[in-house]
Parts: structure tokens; C-alpha cells; sequence
């Protein structure tokens, strides 16, 4: 067996262990690579920085804790500058299984920045229904969460959601997606119809997807993936969980490129080989 | 540190390290943090529905507010469970044809218009405009990228990619070209779609090694560390059992 059949024959268990590595090294020894902000994620960032304090945001975290990784930092990322913006945050989830995480990360970030629930910001929590909540929400944002999540305040008496009658009078709406429900489900049964501002931020393996949405105008920015996260605490000047784990990211990337690179010259080599042992 | 957050810490990192035992091979431990899951975010669903829309949504209203008129969609909704009662299972199909009913036509207006109809407003650009006088002005200057270049390799892209699902024409002579040129443009819609999903996949992985990391320092009384060996010396003796059980490891 020659050294190139050998390495496409190597056990699958030392590629995990080496991309464990490349991941774990860079985690403990960090080196600051520099990160590049894309224009999507900026058009978010901008469009937060534009809004005027006392401005509506409305902040979906449509995810689980199996997207945790990826749009937690973005959920921070994106409080921490709605907080300091002094805008009025209305959280919610469409999502069950998030909904815990999802209050968790509105009282931790709100805490830590001195906002008082029902004063500055409120969480909705869940309810059922998905497309119908965003419906629902557009016609009377009352009767969709008649109660706030944390003491079950009825919404209609919340200082922070004065003047808010329905989905038409906020502002601008990210809506942090993991998959459907979400992103798209805000735009077709929202703001298609409602006219607000709206934008995204998802997971990686969504956010392929949604690019069409962003080229029309459909959505005004996209956060995608950790790198996404990344690229907003860049802008926003947190020094997040997302920067943390760039130099990891960047670091299985290349070995991955490495591997790929490195199989597909053993594989041509191979077949070369068999090609002249066949002519002989 | 309070308890809940110590047990939290132990639990966390222990399930994790018993997840990540799959990569060694399929065992026991795998099997248990893999059902720990599924039975956890069961429970969790049936609880928070319970709590939120058979308390909140339905009791609190009603009892507290006097909205009666809610019993209409609870009836409706009741029905559903109809299914479960051969004699009256017809009644379900009440709810079923309201729910069909409803979400249909919400639905396929909205999605028309979001989905087909801005997608193609987009996606056709004019390459060229008339002005006035006579003449045309191209949108295109092909040594400027920031110019209209992309509603030339949209055009492409679109054009081909059809062709190539178009198959009522053998694709030959020219029209090959066309539908190589779509294969093309697909081999790179997946290399990106497969390229971010790695980048998801090794997110998670990040995210999971930071926990791991936290989660190694003395004020949670190092549950990385001991876990792991924990984890180690039973996978060893797992397999050290299966071995003896079957002579040849499978």
C-alpha cells in the first residue's frame, strides 16, 4: 500500500482529533485575528444606530439551545447596543423550546445595563401559532401576548409599550432565526403587509438561503452565523463570545482546507498511479 | 456560587462530554445523554405549552377578564380530539377543514407575492435603457464591478440553471453548453450552502469546547477535568467488556 492509499485510508477518528485540536488551541491561546465587518451585517448595525432614542425595537429570538453558539452572541450583541441606543426593546420568541434561553439572555444583558423590565423594555415570552402570532401581533399586540412573560404584568398597562398598538408602530424588527419559523415568516405574514423595517440574523446553515431576501430589499442586513456575531461586536465594541471564538473558526477552516486539499492530490495520485500500472 | 448553578455546570459538561463519546463509536453513554435530550425537551415543551396557553392564554383571560368568546376557538380546537373516539371522529374534520381552511388562504397570497413575485421583480434588471433622443445607455461598465455587473451573471445564472431543468430538449450542441454552465452556477450555490454549513457545524463545536473551558476552572470544582476522566475510564471499560463478550470487538 503506498503513502497516499494509506492516508485516504486513515481512521476518520485522527481527523476528529485534529480538528479538536484546531479548535481547542486557539480557544486557550487566542491571537486576535482581524475580522472584516460585511455590508449586511452594517446595514443592521446602522439601522439601530439611525433610530432616534425612545425608538421601538423589536428583537425575535426565533432559535433553541441547539443554535445557542451562534445567535446567543448575536442576541447579546444586538441588546447591548439596542440598550445603549436607549431604544424601547420588545423581546419575544416564536419558538418554545427557546423561550427560557430567550428570557435568560434579555434579564442578563438588561441587568447588566441598568434596564428595568416594563420600563425599558419588556419579554413577551412565547405563544402558540407561529405565522398567526405575527398576524395576530399586526392587527392588536395586546391581545397576542395579553401578559408579559417574567410576572404576568397585562402588557396593556407596560410603560415601555406606550403608544405601541400593533407591529405597525415599531420601529425596526430583527428576528434571530435558527430556521423557519422566523426570518421569512416575519416578512411574509409581517412586514410585507404591516410595512416595518425588517432584518435577520441566522444560523450558518440557513443563511444561504436568505440572501436572495436581502439582494431584493426584502430584508434590510443579515447577521449569519458566529462570524456575523463576530462582525457586530466588532461594531458595536463588545468583546463578546463571537470574537472569542473567531481565531477557532479561522483555524478548523484552514485545516479543513488543508484536508481537502490534501485528499484530492492523494485521490489524483491514485488514479495516476492505477492509469501507468495499467498501460505497463 | 449558588447550587443550581454548580449542578447546572456538572450536568452540562457531562452530557457534552457523553455526546462527543459518538465520535469514539456508538455506546452507552452516547445512548443516555441522547435520551436524557429527547425526554428533557419533551417535557419542557409539554410544560411551557401547558403553562402558557392552557393557563395565560385560555384560564386567565376567561376567569380573570370575562372573555367568553374564546370558548369558540377552545370548541373548535376541542374537536380535534375527536380523532381518538371512532364513533364522533368525524367532528375532527371541522377543525381540520377550518385550519386548512384559514392558513391557506393566509398563506398562498402572502407567499406569492413574497417569494414569486418579488423574487422575479429582482431578479429581472435591465441591462439597458433608452434615452431620451434616441440611443441606448448601458447599466454595465465592465472595468467598474460596482456597476450593474451582477444583473449580468444574475442573468446567466437564472438563464442556464432553467436550461438546465428544461428536458424537453436533449441538451446538445450549444444547448450543452448552457446546461454546463447551470451545473456550474449549482456547483456553487451547493459549495456555498455546504461551506456555511460547516461553518455552523464547527460554531457549535466552538461553542460547546468555551463551555468546556469555563467549566474547567475551581470555583465549579473542575467538572471538565473529572468528568472527562470519569468519561474515559468508562468507555474503557465498556469496550474492555465488549471485548471480552465478543473475541472479535464487533
Amino acid at each position: 500500500m503506498t503513502f497516499a492509499e494509506r492516508m485516504l485510508r486513515i481512521d476518520r477518528r485522527i481527523i476528529f482529533l485534529l480538528i479538536g485540536l484546531c479548535t481547542l488551541l486557539p480557544l486557550l491561546y487566542p491571537v486576535g485575528l482581524a475580522i472584516k465587518v460585511s455590508p449586511e451585517v452594517r446595514s443592521v448595525y446602522d439601522k439601530i444606530e439611525s433610530l432616534p432614542a425612545g425608538s421601538v425595537f423589536l428583537l425575535s429570538m426565533d432559535f433553541d439551545p441547539a443554535s445557542k453558539p451562534e445567535l446567543y452572541p448575536q442576541a447579546i450583541a444586538l441588546l447591548h447596543h439596542a440598550f445603549r441606543k436607549n431604544l424601547r426593546v420588545i423581546a419575544m420568541t416564536l419558538w418554545l423550546p427557546g423561550t427560557g434561553m430567550a428570557a435568560e439572555v434579555i434579564s442578563q444583558v438588561a441587568d447588566g445595563m441598568g434596564k428595568v423590565s416594563g420600563r425599558d423594555y419588556v419579554f413577551l415570552g412565547w405563544s402558540p401559532g407561529g405565522s398567526s402570532v405575527v398576524i395576530n401581533m399586526g392587527q392588536d399586540l395586546y391581545k397576542a401576548f395579553p401578559s408579559e412573560y417574567f410576572r404576568h404584568e397585562p402588557t396593556k398597562d407596560l410603560a415601555v409599550l406606550k403608544g405601541v398598538r400593533n407591529l405597525r408602530d415599531v420601529s425596526y424588527v430583527v428576528s434571530l432565526a435558527a430556521g423557519t419559523t422566523g426570518i421569512e415568516t416575519w416578512y411574509v405574514f409581517g412586514k410585507d403587509k404591516y410595512k416595518f423595517e425588517l432584518g435577520g440574523g441566522c444560523t450558518g446553515v440557513i443563511a444561504p438561503g436568505l440572501y436572495p431576501l436581502l439582494r431584493s430589499g426584502q430584508i434590510n442586513g443579515l447577521i449569519g452565523g458566529l462570524r456575523g456575531a463576530a462582525e457586530y461586536e466588532v461594531l458595536t465594541g463588545l468583546k463578546g463570545q463571537a470574537l472569542a471564538g473567531m481565531d477557532a473558526q479561522s483555524a478548523t477552516h484552514f485545516a479543513i482546507i488543508v484536508l481537502v486539499i490534501l485528499c484530492n492530490t492523494f485521490f489524483l495520485f491514485i488514479q495516476r498511479s492505477r492509469k501507468q500500472a495499467d498501460q505497463r | 456560587m449558588p447550587f443550581e448553578t454548580l449542578l447546572g455546570a456538572w450536568v452540562a459538561t457531562g452530557l457534552t462530554l457523553f455526546i462527543l463519546t459518538f465520535l469514539y463509536k456508538d455506546n452507552p453513554l452516547f445512548k443516555l445523554a441522547e435520551h436524557l435530550y429527547v425526554g428533557v425537551s419533551v417535557g419542557y415543551t409539554v410544560v411551557k405549552t401547558y403553562d402558557t396557553v392552557l393557563v395565560r392564554l385560555i384560564y386567565m383571560p376567561i376567569a380573570e377578564q370575562g372573555e367568553w368568546s374564546l370558548l369558540i376557538p377552545i370548541g373548535i380546537g376541542i374537536l380535534m380530539l375527536a380523532r381518538y373516539f371512532p364513533k364522533v371522529a368525524w367532528l375532527s374534520r371541522i377543525a381540520f377543514a377550518f385550519i386548512v381552511g384559514v392558513g391557506s388562504g393566509l398563506a398562498i397570497p402572502r407567499i406569492i407575492s413574497s417569494f414569486i413575485l418579488k423574487q422575479v421583480e429582482d431578479t429581472v434588471r435591465p441591462l439597458f435603457y433608452a434615452v431620451e433622443g434616441g440611443g441606448v445607455t448601458f447599466t454595465v461598465d465592465l472595468m467598474d464591478p460596482a456597476s450593474n455587473l451582477n444583473a449580468v451573471v444574475l442573468l446567466i445564472g437564472v438563464v442556464s440553471v432553467l436550461f438546465y431543468f428544461f428536458f424537453s430538449v436533449e441538451h446538445t450542441g450549444p444547448g450543452r453548453a448552457v446546461a454546463r454552465t447551470g451545473i456550474l452556477f449549482l456547483m456553487i450555490a451547493f459549495g456555498a450552502a455546504f461551506g456555511y454549513t460547516v461553518m455552523a457545524r464547527m460554531s457549535l463545536l466552538i461553542g460547546r469546547l468555551r463551555d468546556l473551558i469555563v467549566f474547567a476552572d475551581p470555583q465549579y470544582g473542575r467538572p471538565s477535568l473529572w468528568l472527562l476522566l470519569t468519561t474515559i475510564g468508562l468507555l474503557i471499560l465498556w469496550t474492555t467488556r465488549q471485548t471480552e463478550r465478543s473475541p472479535d470487538g464487533s
